[in-house]
């Protein structure tokens, strides 16, 4: 008991065992942060990657794909595992955009926009027709992703009450730029702050424009009970959407095949069209909606040559997020028929009286109960057991190095990567946090020196060499406790409130822009607190103290306590 | 010796101090008697040996060779943990530095022996005991008022004051005094050993009290004085 009350003491009542406290709460914060971000970076890449294949993907590494892959999804459908599926081409080729004098390489993926979005997240990536639902209304009736009338109910009743309370701030408040602090007094500061200022009302403004919108979209809507169905919605909305501008006829119609040009495609957002501001949103500019564009697919025969490139006139309907960079920077969405014929990969009749099948690069699966991993591997087991099946029962079909892959397989190289990055940087910060055990080890060696005498006492009193060395590792365990238990607390806060820290704060008061959004694919700091490694950190913490204060106890165990009494 | 039983016994102590290749006897064959309840008074020049023989009777530091009995029991064939305890129930010490812990307040200070002689439940059960008793003696020691004191906020005759209380806290057999009153002032000094002799005369302890002052010496029951390393009696309270 007198161990555990000198400890106290002496925590309470020695300055110096600030130090230790301070090196140790703000080692295991700063784990704590590293450990958050990389985590949720991780995961969100995960996600992202997630959403954009679904969970269990058959596909082919060579360019010229597999045939009969309408056969091999409806074996695959009859699957109790599998929930939807949707065949994928994925060619090389060129876009170019006439207006703009624009000519890029890209890659075009040909997608069958139902199934498509049954699978994966990819509806949920579009703006237009997607975020913006009164432009998808619009959309609804030129063509695009089907987008039920309840759906589009619930989220124009959550954007009307958001932009009501926008509303409702904005005639509290007057819109203006805000005064100059004191604080901002030498001349950097000030020409920040103005620059602060102006961007925060272009947002101000950007967002009140927005709620503008949707506002008087809410607004506009009929009660729910009206709708039967998705056209009824529009035939009732289209006329009272002030902001809505109809494109020229069906001109701009996805896949409308009397249109002309013919047909949508979907560019990614990073692909250069648009700018990004410091907030992460993106500025779009209307020009690039509706824009005329020339896709040219680089075709491959079944050799592996290069044949006659084909060409054909689009416009630009959308644009999709999905939040993996190097896909939104260079890949062209295309409808699946469209895609198939330029890339010479439709159903071919031979000279010889044969027939090749159509082909596909790709078939995407969701499969149900997709947040059980292990349910998902069930799935793939059971999806490549019938593509083994079916490839023995067709010899003759067309199908060079297909498999099975579940979505963590598909991404492995990259997460897996950045995954061991996350380890490799908690370690090398956590090789450094073994500064902590040094500081802990000389402030130790010093209270035990200057607690010579101290020691001398307690043996005289009766105090045993272990009862003397327990008081300075229980000293240790405090210690390291004192400053793992807000060192906890800190990097949880900090994870919880990093955005806010960063733009509130950081930027605001000192010009410091660490997370640029303008360059990074997550509008916001990723971070995700994993209590596993959480816990982990704390208790590395604690151990760290008593390693540090293990010596020094040791010394004043053995301490002599005549020596330590004549100890001056 | 005057009849009572023998408490602790020193014979034919001997110790040497190194230093480098330099030996210096200190202790050559010094015998030591103390009976339960006598108040010894050890004297001798300075660097006689005085506080070597008080620290190996209270067993804070071992012989070369020689023994030391206490209550009729050998003390080197006692167990570590059984040393530790004696040392912590039946053993006072009084030093002339005082040596209390500068962290802890005066009733601290006092209930700290208190506080090592119980295990943990204990003290937790028996806390309010004990802290009566500490603020009794503190209150007999003229300390009443200082309780939440720290030793620096104290003078040099309260601080021995607090060291008497704390020696005295685990009610031990002996109390052994080094020069209790070297680091005070005469009057102080006086005061202090006022106290020392109320209390050997109400508490019937043992009391070997080490000086190389005469006028404190002659409070004892018995004199004695190491010179050469060996013990010889000085007087007897019969002989004063």
């Amino acid at each position: 008991m007198y161990k555990l009350f000198l400890c106290f003491r002496y925590l309470t009542r020695k300055g110096i065992v600030a130090f230790p406290i301070l090196a140790v709460w703000l080692c295991v914060m700063m784990l704590i942060i590293v450990n958050s971000i990389m985590t949720g970076f991780v995961n969100r890449v995960r996600d992202a990657g997630r959403g954009l294949m679904g969970d269990v993907v058959i596909e082919s590494s060579d360019m010229a794909g597999f045939g009969h892959y309408r056969k091999l999804q409806s074996a695959i459908n009859a699957l109790p595992q599998v929930a939807a599926s949707t065949p994928v081409i994925t060619v090389y080729g060129l876009l170019n955009l006439p207006e703009w004098g624009d000519n890029r390489p890209v890659q075009i993926v040909g997608i069958d926009s139902v199934s498509k979005a049954d699978v994966t997240d990819f509806r949920q990536s579009l703006f237009w027709q997607y975020k913006a639902p009164h432009q998808a209304v619009a959309d609804l009736g030129g063509g695009g992703f089907p987008v039920s009338g309840r759906q589009l109910v619930a989220r124009a009743k959550v954007l009307y009450n958001k932009a009501l309370a926008v509303e409702n701030r904005r005639q509290k408040r007057l819109l203006a730029m805000p005064p100059i602090p004191p604080h901002a007094w030498f001349y950097g500061m000030r020409e920040h702050w103005r620059q602060i200022a102006h961007e925060d009302f272009e947002q101000s403004v950007y967002r009140l424009d927005r709620a503008d919108r949707d506002l008087q979209f809410a607004r506009g809507l009929p009660p729910p009970a009206v709708y039967k169905s998705a056209a009824a919605l529009v035939a009732a909305l289209v006329p009272r959407d002030p902001s809505f501008k109809p494109p020229p006829a069906a001109a701009y119609r996805y896949d409308n095949p009397k249109a002309e040009p013919k047909n949508g495609i979907i560019v990614g957002v990073d692909m250069g069209f648009y700018t990004r501001d410091r907030f992460g949103h993106y500025h779009r500019p209307q020009v690039v909606r509706f824009s005329p564009a020339i896709l040219t697919v680089v075709p491959v025969t079944l050799k592996g040559t290069l044949t006659t490139p084909q060409s054909g006139r689009f416009m630009i309907v959308d644009d999709s997020h999905t939040k993996v960079f190097t896909v939104d920077r260079r890949t062209v969405y295309a409808p699946f028929k469209v895609v198939q014929k330029m890339a010479f990969m439709q159903r071919q009749d031979l000279l010889d009286g044969g027939v090749r099948p159509a082909r596909c690069s790709q078939i995407q699966i969701r499969v149900h109960d997709d947040g059980n991993p292990a349910a998902v591997l069930a799935a793939r087991q059971a999806i490549e057991t019938v593509v083994d099946k079916f490839e023995r029962n067709h010899p003759q079909m067309i199908m060079a190095n297909v498999k099975v892959k579940t979505w963590d397989q598909m991404q492995a190289e990259f997460i897996h990567a950045v995954d061991k990055e996350r380890d490799l940087i908690t370690f090398l910060l956590g090789l450094m946090s073994l500064v902590v055990v040094v500081v802990i080890f000389l402030i130790f060696f010093m209270i035990v020196r200057d607690k010579t005498r101290d020691i001398g006492i307690i043996k005289a009193i009766g105090g045993s060499e272990f009862g003397v060395g327990s008081i300075f590792v229980l000293y240790g365990l405090l210690i390291s406790a004192a400053g793992a238990l807000p060192g906890l607390i800190g990097g949880v806060l900090f994870v919880r409130y990093d955005n806010q820290i960063h733009d509130d704060f950081l930027w605001r008061y000192f010009g410091i822009s660490i997370w640029n959004r303008k360059i990074y694919v997550f509008s916001r700091i990723p971070d995700q607190v994993d209590s596993h490694a959480v816990a982990i950190i704390v208790l590395l913490a604690i151990v760290a103290g008593l390693v540090g204060a293990l010596i020094p106890a040791m010394i004043a165990a053995r301490q002599d306590p005549v020596e330590a009494l004549r100890y001056e | 010796m005057t009849g009572r039983g023998v408490l602790l016994e020193l014979t034919d102590i001997r110790k040497t101090f190194r230093t480098g290749p330099a030996e210096i006897q200190v202790l050559c064959g010094a015998n030591l008697q103390v009976g339960r309840g006598e108040f010894v008074a050890l004297t001798g020049s300075s660097g006689s040996g005085k506080s070597t023989l008080l620290h190996i009777a209270g067993m804070l530091e071992t012989c070369d060779s020689g023994s030391v009995l206490f209550g009729g029991e050998k003390v080197s064939e006692f167990s570590r943990s059984r040393r530790h305890n004696l040392r912590n129930r039946s053993f006072g010490f009084v030093f002339q530095l005082y040596h209390l812990l500068p962290e802890l307040n005066v009733l601290e200070n006092v209930l700290l022996p208190a506080m090592v002689a119980a295990p943990w439940y204990d003290a937790l059960l028996r806390a309010r005991p004990r802290k009566k008793e500490a603020l009794e003696l503190l209150e007999e020691l003229g300390l009443a008022g200082r309780l939440s004191h720290r030793p620096a906020e104290l003078s040099g005759g309260e601080r021995q004051r607090v060291a008497i209380a704390r020696a005295l806290i685990n009610k031990p057999a002996v109390l052994l005094a080094d020069e209790p009153t070297g680091n005070l002032d005469p009057r102080t000094g006086q005061v202090i050993m006022d106290l020392l002799a109320r209390l050997h005369t109400q508490l019937n302890q043992s009391i070997l009290l080490v000086t190389h002052d005469a006028v404190v010496a002659n409070r004892a029951d018995r004199i004695v004085r190491l010179a050469d390393g060996r013990v010889e009696p000085v007087s007897t309270a019969e002989s004063k």
